[in-house]
């Protein structure tokens, strides 16, 4: 009786790295690779049904009665029809023999076929495949679709038969599987690959990684730090709160970017769902409500919302939706959760998901006489849902013109981008980081709690003292709050500071003016004589004669100016004396006595 | 180095085998020879290119497969259309004490038993097709070509119908791609059928099996060894040399091997027997550029009158095919000029789509097809395809995976770079477009502005480059093709154009060459440029990078056509006239 008959257990061999070194792309396994454990990652395209593999063939004599065991190793195997037993072979008897398919060994035997990743396939080229063979308890363990690395060892099948005459000295290959990971696309099961995780504890000990990571987002377009900095605050968010009632606090921002076509919207959009690991781009015109968010079918199908559970949602040109539809966003937005309830199944599923949408000006451009709630073409409630409302103007103005001008000829002449001055952090780094930094859940210290809600009333009053026919109805603290936590997570810290409130601040001030500038200047202030009276408070309270740029950017940022201004006041009232402006640094000194 | 051995045109493996042995002999070990040359790809350069050897390597085509011997030299021209993935293959072997090979062939020459000394190495397979929409121009000369070159046998005296036949399957494939249209095409159908049946008679008693030339395109598994992965790209046109293998006697093995798999593990090899699809085992190959296909090619750098001449004549030429519209014969020239020289981010750059206007339902096959005809004989590849609501619905454009077969299947927008596509759209009509529509149209889209086409591969979609030029017919703005150059057409006359061969030849070679000039601008003409946009957005806020880009594409491609490699002021004072004529129409 052979031993592997009565072999209860399965032996599988595992990489002792795994997990830490790159797999292989399915392209970079070669003829040299044969016989040898490899792992590489895939996209299971084609599963087989799981079927008997014979492993040991048991007949039984019809003659001697003797029970044959014939061992099988490949997939083929030639069947016995004479009894070798002694008994048989001395009497010549020739028994028969007859197989026995219940005590035989069979094995479940699955066959696959996996494709490569789409990040591993050069350019124009086409994915390659390969077979994997399961066996035992590792069958049933992959569905078309998933998203897999495996290990296993790479082997070819001679042909056998007929079909080795014909094809010659051709050997077909296949892995046989010895273990099974799935890739989940979520952040929090997002795994450090190789050196990574140094990469990003050296980028966490970086004072600057804020401004590194916001210029690395979507390098290529020009301009637009605050939007980018607002941007990475939703890739990071803030952790999910989930209080004793069952009520649930989110902590994903969501964002809207409206402004005049041409602006590289949907670039910035398209760039942010490269970056996040999971993901989905629409567009509000070709998609329905019901495709955003989930049908109801005989076999319930989990749709882009859905899809997007953990994720970011990126909804461009959220106008042109159908009005039924964007109501389904409500939901989502708020709730976090997609109900349905539709030939009698009621459920509801999480989307715990960013949404990022962007929108085009009701008249195609932005009309600047007009308010922005009658630029902006979508219902106030919906509008509400975004926590950053950001409005990207194309201003007329001679040096952007001809920066622009200069950007394509150099394009042109050079066929390339111009350098960008800096070296963007990869994608996959920035991946990196964001999925680790999104483990940490910091907390706010005791003695902050008073400048934040002092802060936040302040905002209230100012809103209400403001004769604006609209409130900027968004500034809430709960996004505040999930931005402070953001702010604090990027900088891979446990507690929040008031650098980082400041910064929230400043970034909720920056998305309210790009809205409301104009309205500002209507109203007949004096945004230069503001900025002043702000400055020489500052330089008052801290008893100093110097501010600091930087500060000074800051401190005029949250009160809702922009940094152009700042520079024509300092400019202004440098002209009459009033301070000096260090030329390299811009810091400002008050030329008076206190 | 003694003479060569083996004739490398009749028996190409003797003299891979000479040379192997040869190898063998001076002591170097077979085992590293994995995934390099011992010598036979050199000695099939000398001989190609060298020595001249490679006009008399007969080009594969439908034509001539039943005659060309298994086991010779020869050439085959197509577009990558899938790749197959490796193939591992016993590379060397010990038969006895001497080792043999079996790269560059598929069966062995001599048995082989599992010894243990065996080596196994891997060769890529690529399935090449014809380039669509390959014009017969582009395509007889080759067929020239062999007839003058065949040693002679018996079939001598048929050549000349079978070339015939072989450019009326050509032209058969490009009207089955385009429009049903006019009704030359419909009769050259007609023709191409009785031919080929006629044809199919005469050789019936051939002992070579004829593969299926029905579809009137010869693919071809090209099997390439040793070369860098990055060499071969997708789309792209090669010309390859090697041993053609083509089992005519090949016979459908159902055998029980096929019950155990289930018909699952099975090669793709099974969808592409090799008595259908013949086989070639690369030495050398490639890279094709459009001047290639030439007839003749007059290799001489493009003096300056020379060029001047047939650009006015071209122009002429295309001004009266275009009813004497000025205007537009000249945006018609640069956009024939124009290719994607570069890709910077997310811009292609060096596109000029071109989108005429204004064309009625009435005027619109009058000049459509006028067009039509002149641009087939003047680009080596053309397409035309007329959008309706029908065909965006039903249409399958863009290639997909069929994971049943392991293929990739084509779509109509899996083109060869440098190909030409009209995209008539003054038949379409008011209509719902479903769910393949919508993303049809959206291929168009991306296709227009990016120079790019989303491959389908179920569960994700890769992006592949395309160099495509693209002109849209239409009455008004096209809304799903957006191009670079919107031009209302205003014809005033319909003349028919007689063109000369010389003419002919002589744009096909302006166009071809031109287009691959370098290109500069120097830096005072870069401020100049530069001060002439900035005015020009301050006038108009509605300008835009994209405007900018195609001015400056506008200019690149104006100098070429003059043959120069900076841009001048005159030229780009051309360009801003061409403009300013052009806003003035569409006011």
């Amino acid at each position: 009786m052979p031993p592997e008959i009565k072999r209860y257990f399965e032996v599988y061999v595992r990489a002792s790295s795994s997990g830490k070194s790159k797999p292989y792309a399915i392209r970079e396994v070669k003829a040299s690779h044969i016989g040898q454990l490899v792992r590489i990652s895939g996209i299971v395209t084609r599963c087989s049904d799981v079927k008997p593999l014979m492993r040991v063939a048991v007949y039984t004599c019809e003659e001697c009665g003797f029970e044959i065991y014939q061992e099988v190793t490949a997939r083929v195997f030639m069947p016995l029809f004479e009894c070798p037993s002694g008994r048989c072979l001395t009497n010549r008897t020739k028994g028969n023999l007859i197989l026995q398919l219940r005590a035989s060994k069979f094995l479940k035997f699955q066959e696959a076929k996996i494709q490569e990743l789409a990040e591993d396939v050069p350019k124009g080229h086409i994915p390659r495949t390969m077979t994997v063979h399961f066996r035992g308890e590792l069958t049933r363990k992959v569905a078309p679709g998933d998203v897999v690395k495996l290990s296993g060892i790479f082997l070819p099948i001679p042909y056998t038969g007929f079909r080795a005459m014909r094809a010659g000295l051709v050997a077909d290959t296949y892995l046989e599987a010895m273990s099974i990971t799935h890739t989940k696309k979520k952040y929090e099961d997002y795994e450090l690959i190789g050196d990574e995780e140094e990469q990003v504890a050296r980028l966490a000990e970086d004072g600057n990684i804020y401004e590194k990571l916001a210029r690395s987002l979507a390098p290529e377009i020009y301009g637009h730090e605050d939007i980018k900095k607002a941007l990475l605050l939703l890739l990071v968010g803030a952790p999910h709160r989930k209080l004793k009632d069952g009520m649930k606090i989110r902590g994903d921002l969501h964002i809207c970017l409206m402004g005049d076509p041409g602006v590289a919207k949907s670039q910035l959009l398209k760039h942010i769902i490269n970056v996040a690991p999971r993901g989905v781009y629409t567009t509000g015109k070709g998609s329905s409500g019901v495709g955003l968010t989930a049908a109801v079918q005989k076999d319930p199908v989990t749709n882009e919302m859905v899809l997007a559970d953990m994720g970011i949602c990126a909804i461009d040109e959220f106008d042109k939706m159908d009005e039924l539809d964007r109501t389904t966003i409500h939901e989502v937005m708020e709730q976090q959760t997609v109900s349905i309830a539709k030939a009698g199944i009621t459920t509801s599923l999480n989307a715990r998901t960013a949404v990022l949408a962007t929108t085009n000006p009701a008249w195609g451009r932005y009309d600047l006489r007009r308010t922005p709630a009658e630029n902006i073409d979508l219902p106030p409630a919906l509008l509400s849902r975004f926590d950053l409302l950001w409005l990207i103007l194309d201003q007329a103005d001679m040096d952007s013109d001809l920066e622009m001008a200069r950007h394509v000829v150099y394009v042109h002449q050079n066929k390339e981008s111009p350098a960008l001055g800096f070296t963007p952090l990869e994608p996959s780094v920035i991946r990196a980081y964001i999925s680790a930094v999104r483990r940490l859940s910091p907390s706010v210290p005791q003695e902050l709690e008073d400048y934040i809600t002092s802060s936040y009333s302040s905002i209230r009053q100012e809103e209400a003292k403001s004769n604006a026919p609209h409130s900027y109805t968004t500034v809430r603290t709960l996004a505040q709050h999930s931005s402070n936590i953001g702010l604090a997570r990027l900088r891979h810290s446990e507690t929040v500071t008031q650098s980082d409130v400041d910064e929230a601040l400043r970034l909720m001030h920056m998305s309210k003016f790009s809205l409301y500038s104009d309205d500002r200047q209507k109203s007949g202030l004096d945004p230069i004589g503001d900025i002043y009276s702000f400055l020489r408070d500052e330089s008052e309270t801290t008893g100093k004669q110097d501010v600091i740029y930087a500060h000074a950017l800051n401190l005029i940022s949250r009160k809702g100016y922009s940094e152009a201004q700042l520079k024509q006041c300092l400019e202004e009232y440098a002209n009459i004396n009033v301070w000096q402006i260090n030329p390299l640094s811009f810091d400002i000194r008050f030329i008076d006595a206190i | 180095m003694v003479g060569v051995a083996y004739d490398c045109l009749a028996n190409p493996l003797g003299a891979v085998r000479s040379t192997f042995d040869k190898a063998i002999a001076s002591g170097s070990d077979p085992a590293s020879f994995d995934g390099r040359d011992w010598g036979a790809v050199d000695l099939f350069r000398n001989f190609l290119y060298d020595d001249g050897g490679l006009s008399q390597v007969p080009i594969l085509n439908s034509a001539n497969i039943r005659w060309v011997q298994p086991n010779t030299l020869v050439r085959f021209r197509g577009m990558i259309q899938d790749m197959l993935g490796n193939e591992f293959y016993v590379g060397a072997y010990k038969d006895g004490s001497v080792w043999r090979t079996n790269k560059f062939t598929d069966a062995p020459q001599f048995p082989v038993d599992s010894t243990p000394d065996m080596r196994l190495w891997e060769r890529r397979m690529l399935y090449c097709t014809p380039v669509p929409g390959q014009n017969s121009w582009a395509e007889s000369s080759n067929a020239v070509m062999y007839a003058s070159m065949e040693s002679g046998t018996q079939q001598k005296e048929k050549r000349p119908r079978v070339d015939a036949e072989a450019t009326d399957n050509m032209d058969y494939d490009v009207s089955d791609n385009g429009i049903e249209g006019s009704p030359s095409t419909k009769k050259l159908k007609e023709n191409g059928h009785s031919t080929q049946q006629s044809i199919t008679e005469g050789t019936s008693s051939s002992m070579i099996m004829a593969p299926d030339v029905n579809s009137g395109s010869l693919p071809c598994l090209i099997k390439i060894y040793d070369c860098l992965e990055s060499d071969l790209k997708l789309n792209e046109v090669f010309e390859f040399v090697g041993v053609f293998t083509f089992d005519s006697e090949f016979k459908e093995d159902k055998d029980e091997s096929d019950d155990f798999t289930n018909g699952f593990s099975e090669d793709v090899l099974v969808h592409l027997p090799p008595n259908k699809v013949p086989r070639l085992h690369c030495f050398i190959h490639r890279k094709l550029a459009v001047h290639d296909f030439l007839p003749c090619s007059p290799t001489n750098e493009p003096k300056p009158n020379l060029v001047k001449e047939i650009r006015e004549s071209l122009l002429r030429h295309l001004t009266a095919v275009l009813g004497n519209d000025g205007i537009a014969a000249n945006f018609m020239l640069l956009h024939l000029l124009s290719m994607v020289y570069s890709r910077g981010g997310t811009v292609a750059v060096g596109k000029l789509s071109l989108n005429l206007t204004c064309l009625s339902r009435e005027s619109a096959p009058v000049f459509g097809t006028q067009l039509g005809l002149a641009l087939k004989n003047l680009l080596p590849f053309t397409q035309c395809i007329s959008l309706t609501v029908d065909y965006l619905n039903t249409a399958s454009l863009a290639p997909r995976k069929d994971y049943e077969t392991s293929r990739l299947i084509t779509g109509a927008l899996q083109l060869a770079e440098g190909s030409h596509v009209i995209f008539d759209e003054t038949r379409l009509e008011a209509g719902i477009l479903n769910s393949v529509g919508v993303e049809n149209a959206r291929l168009l889209k991306t296709l227009i502005e990016l120079q790019k086409v989303e491959y389908d591969f179920k569960f994700y979609k890769l992006d592949m480059p395309a160099d495509i030029q693209m002109l849209v017919l239409s009455e008004g703005k096209s809304n799903i093709l957006p191009a670079d150059v919107v031009l209302p057409f205003h014809p005033s006359s319909v003349a028919s154009a007689e063109v000369t061969a010389e003419a002919l030849e002589a744009w096909r070679w302006y166009l071809a060459t031109l287009r691959s000039l370098p290109h500069s601008i120097d830096s005072e003409l870069q401020k100049v440029i530069e001060n002439d946009l900035v005015a020009a957005r301050q006038e108009d806020r509605t300008l835009g990078t994209q405007d900018f880009s195609r001015l400056l594409t506008m200019g690149r491609l104006m100098s070429m056509s003059f043959g120069e490699t900076s841009l001048s002021l005159e030229h780009w004072q051309m360009v801003k006239e061409l403009e300013r004529l052009r806003r003035e129409r569409l006011k």
